[in-house]
């Protein structure tokens, strides 16, 4: 937990979505959140809780509303769709519960893709992303096509891709709602062992049991923080 | 971006579904095929239509009686041996060589048992030079057998052929014309393509013998006039049809009562023709490339929905707007150029065998198939654009909720 700057600070985030004319829906209903370099944080709730938006903002995927959200310290809240995406392939690695991989395509070159984004050249993109597989134990699959691999196969190919572009941050949004609980603690202990090399975690679920490996437990209701508890 | 990858990627992306990617193509492959074919097609009858004419030399033109092509045998407006006299005889026309009239008629001919009616050729011994036939047996008319109006003929291979069989010696045979008799001299044979049917199939006589024999009464179907210097026969031909206008006493405003046509003249002609036929079917291969690239945007409107959460996926891990762009249009001009290749090498192949059954040469224009193969990238860009722009600009999230 290095520096003074909080890695991540949301500071009176709101977000609404427009639905028809006049009417809007509020997803976030005005969230402050600081998160510091190396944490391992849940947020959880019911589903409409605002714990998906709060993911998406937190990943760069989506903008707030209203309020600010500084990532290392640079307010992204009005970055271009263009700025965002270069923040999430540099500093982001994504693992979701599903739809992970690209159809079709081998696990390698699953891997490989964020690097193509970043320029990296063919040779020293095929050698990390073979690292990085070696990383979750599952390089033997690399020239598997991605639809060829059971859920938990697929679970740790996403965690190496986005492990490859080393991130300074790993958001896994219900990364185990699709397994079952043998294969579940599989990818958490992953997980967990990721942190512990100090990189910052930040997990969406609504499973306590999964939400029990992190270090602090965030719960939302209504697009509001309602607890914030060390684990 | 690496654009070996895009491209490889984006064949990839269309293998998957070979029915439906050769389906969108097939438009696209028609187009294209349409204009090669045909683009190929006209080079190749100009060029044949160019070799035949050079073949005869261009420092030649011919008159034909008629104020059109029609009317050349209606013999209202006749050419006469005044005329024919009057040109020979106007010592300011020194580019002429030499000009040799034709008279024709078509007659019953009997020889050796055989009947048969065929087109008679009333001329003088220059002829040889501008039909350019090849005497096989014998020799051609003579100028002293013109003088002397003998009955003595010549044959054409074909003719020869029909009356006396192949490979026999024919001369001294004889031939009758209206029961006149006639005695065989020599025999040619033209290997033209679009000449020799009719050189070969036709006779040859001193013209004052069909005048005087034949036909009965002194009409010219043709002036032939050859020159020294075919680089100003745009200037003779001026001079002498000014000479005509004023022997066959025409107003200012009448029209001609005869044609003037010389072998540029000819080619110039086809060369249009050809153009007109050319732009016409790359008309409507423009229809079709434009069909061809609706059916490309169609599809590529339904990959984008079909691969929404892809694109989400993509996005998430990186991907800038740039970068799906580029998938998307790189994808829908692999599909055209693809199609496009096709069309050129069906083109090319359809161009041959037309070739090889109508004995044309067998041309393959270059930069036809330089810019048909540009033509199918720029539809693929055009028509891929919109899809791939609406691909580009996903939010990321709808993308990724997209069920």
């Amino acid at each position: 937990m290095a520096t003074n700057t909080p890695f991540i600070f949301l500071d009176h985030v709101t977000k609404k979505y427009h639905l028809t004319g006049q009417e809007y829906y509020q997803a976030l209903n005005g969230i402050t959140l600081t998160i510091h370099e190396g944490e391992f944080v849940t947020i959880m709730g019911p589903s409409g809780s605002g714990k998906s938006t709060t993911m998406h903002i937190i990943g760069a995927l989506d903008t707030p509303s209203s309020g600010k959200y500084s990532f290392k310290g640079k307010d992204i809240s009005l970055y271009t769709p263009d700025e965002l995406a270069e923040i999430r392939n540099k500093e982001i690695g994504f693992v979701f519960q599903s739809f992970n991989l690209l159809p079709r395509t081998t696990v390698l070159k699953n891997v490989e893709r964020p690097m193509v984004y970043a320029g990296v050249p063919q040779k020293e993109r095929t050698s990390r992303a073979l690292a990085a597989l070696e990383l979750v134990n599952i390089a033997d699959k690399a020239n598997n096509l991605s639809n060829q691999l059971s859920g938990g196969q697929i679970q740790r190919v996403a965690i190496a891709r986005a492990l490859v572009m080393n991130p300074s941050l790993i958001l896994a949004d219900e990364p185990t709602g699709n397994l079952d609980s043998q294969t579940s603690h599989e990818i958490m202990d992953f997980l967990k062992s990721i942190n512990e090399k100090g990189r910052t975690i930040v997990l969406i679920t609504h499973e306590a049991d999964i939400a029990r490996y992190a270090k602090r437990i965030i719960r939302l209701l209504d697009g509001k923080i309602i607890s914030d508890t060390k684990n | 971006m690496d654009y070996k990858e895009t491209i490889r990627e984006a064949a990839q992306a269309l293998r998957r579904n070979v029915l439906r990617t050769s389906l969108t193509m097939l438009g696209i492959i028609i187009g294209i095929t349409a204009v090669i074919l045909i683009y190929s097609i006209g080079q190749g009858a100009v060029r044949f239509i160019t070799d035949e004419l050079s073949s005869f030399g261009t420092d030649y033109f011919q008159i034909n009686p008629g104020s059109s092509q029609v009317s050349t045998f209606a013999g209202s407006e006749a050419l006469t041996f005044d005329d024919l006299d009057a040109i020979r005889n106007d010592s300011s026309l020194t580019n002429i060589n030499y000009v040799a009239p034709i008279a024709m008629a078509s007659e019953t001919i009997t020889a050796n048992g055989e009947e048969d009616e065929l087109l008679i050729y009333g001329i003088t011994h220059e002829i040889l030079d501008i039909l350019k036939p090849e005497v096989i047996e014998g020799e051609f008319i003579t100028e002293d057998q013109e003088i002397s109006s003998e009955r003595v003929a010549v044959l054409g291979a074909d003719v020869a052929e029909k009356f006396f069989g192949e490979d026999t010696a024919i001369v001294g045979e004889t031939i009758k014309i209206n029961n006149r008799t006639f005695r065989v001299t020599g025999v040619v044979e033209s290997s033209s393509v679009l000449a020799g049917g009719f050189i070969n199939n036709s006779l040859y006589i001193p013209i004052d013998v069909v005048i005087n024999q034949i036909i009965g009464e002194e009409r010219l179907q043709e002036i032939d006039i050859s020159v020294h210097d075919s680089n100003t026969i745009n200037q003779t031909i001026a001079d002498v049809e000014a000479l005509l206008r004023d022997r066959h006493n025409l107003d200012e405003d009448d029209e001609n009562d005869f044609q003037i046509q010389s072998a540029k003249d000819i080619l110039s002609t086809v060369e249009t023709i050809t153009s007109l036929l050319t732009a016409m079917i790359v008309a409507i291969s423009g229809i079709s490339l434009i069909v061809g690239g609706v059916g490309v945007m169609n599809i590529m409107l339904v990959s984008v929905t079909e691969r929404t959460r892809e694109i989400g996926l993509l996005k998430s891990i990186g991907a800038k707007e740039k970068d799906i762009l580029t998938q998307f249009l790189v994808e829908s001009m692999v599909m055209t150029l693809a199609g496009g290749v096709i069309g050129i090498i069906l083109g090319v192949a359809g161009a041959f065998f037309v070739s090889l059954a109508f004995k044309i040469p067998f041309v393959v224009s270059v930069p036809a198939i330089v810019i048909a193969a540009g033509v199918s990238i720029l539809v693929g860009i055009v028509f891929g654009l919109y899809p791939a722009r609406r691909a580009a600009r996903l939010s990321p999230i709808d993308a990724l909720r997209y069920e």
